[in-house]
């Protein structure tokens, strides 16, 4: 089907670069594979977790780090900073669940996206952190064990720490997939897998003022085809 | 429900060895409760919309 490029609905507006994509699904498949190789364990399915879990966790703070960079030098840490007007986004955004309130346009990314971000950004932080303290626990190729890098009632806090944030991660993922899969949020779990949301998308979602996206820059194969028979 | 595990050391005192495992129910329950909270709320929304419009 061929892209009308004179109405606006066709028009691709740019919502998560490629690098941001890649990112996103990395971290996604680390965190997976740590809570699996974590906690299924715990939960007294036995298998040898140990190397798969401190290399994920090690790919982990690699992509934290790398965000925390891009976040600052980017400047892209303002579309995420909460300011006075996410606070009254927010009051309207849950006013709209239960009342006739038409839910608010926000930035490019609205009030709870916010909260939930800093939520696992600290939850993820806190298992980094306390999972780097545990690395000196392991011999790797790298390195070998000190377990008393740390004093016996120390590793219990980092372990209670490490333990907590695994479980509270879980309940943030759970409500993470709930929202990728809700029909209402298709369009959002696409821009995650494809990069773009349409300009309708942009104008009924968003204020443009606060986040004005970009088109996107390469013309999708079917609009080349409009192209070309236009001028054909 | 314990929400840590304890152990006694070689001079007999407690020590906290890291989370218990039973709360992690509780989180996976309080994940499931958001779920069907929200998606009754959507649901009695959209309704409500349909039979106005």
């Amino acid at each position: 089907m061929a892209i009308d490029r004179s109405s606006s609905a066709g028009v691709r507006l740019v919502r998560h670069e490629g690098i941001d994509r890649i990112y996103h699904w990395i971290m996604a498949v680390a965190v997976l594979a740590l809570l699996a190789t974590g906690l299924l364990p715990k939960l007294g399915v036995g298998f040898p977790w140990v190397t798969i879990h401190w290399v994920a966790g090690v790919v982990l703070a690699v992509l934290v780090v790398y965000h925390i960079v891009r976040g600052l030098a980017w400047s892209r840490l303002r579309l995420m900073l909460p300011g006075w007007r996410d606070a009254v986004d927010g009051v309207r955004e849950f006013a709209s669940l239960f009342s006739r309130i038409a839910a608010p346009k926000t930035g490019k990314y609205a009030p709870a996206q916010k909260v939930y971000h800093w939520g696992v950004a600290v939850v993820i932080l806190a298992l980094v952190v306390t999972g780097c303290f545990m690395l000196a626990k392991l011999d790797t190729p790298f390195w070998q064990r000190n377990p008393y890098f740390l004093d016996s009632s120390t590793w219990g806090i980092v372990y209670v720490i490490h333990g907590y944030a695994a479980m509270i991660l879980v309940t943030l993922l759970i409500m993470h997939i709930y929202f990728a899969v809700r029909p209402e949020k298709w369009w959002m779990t696409r821009s995650m897998l494809r990069g773009w949301i349409t300009r309708q998308e942009h104008l009924a979602h968003f204020d443009g003022a606060r986040w004005p996206a970009e088109e996107v820059a390469a013309s999708a194969p079917s609009e080349k085809t409009t192209q070309q028979h236009s001028t054909a | 429900m314990e929400l840590v595990r304890v152990s006694t050391n070689a001079w007999g005192q407690s020590e906290v060895l890291g989370a218990a495992w039973d709360p992690f129910w509780v989180f996976v329950a309080a994940g499931a409760a958001f779920v069907v909270v929200h998606a009754l709320a959507m649901a009695i929304k959209q309704a409500r919309t349909s039979r106005t419009a």
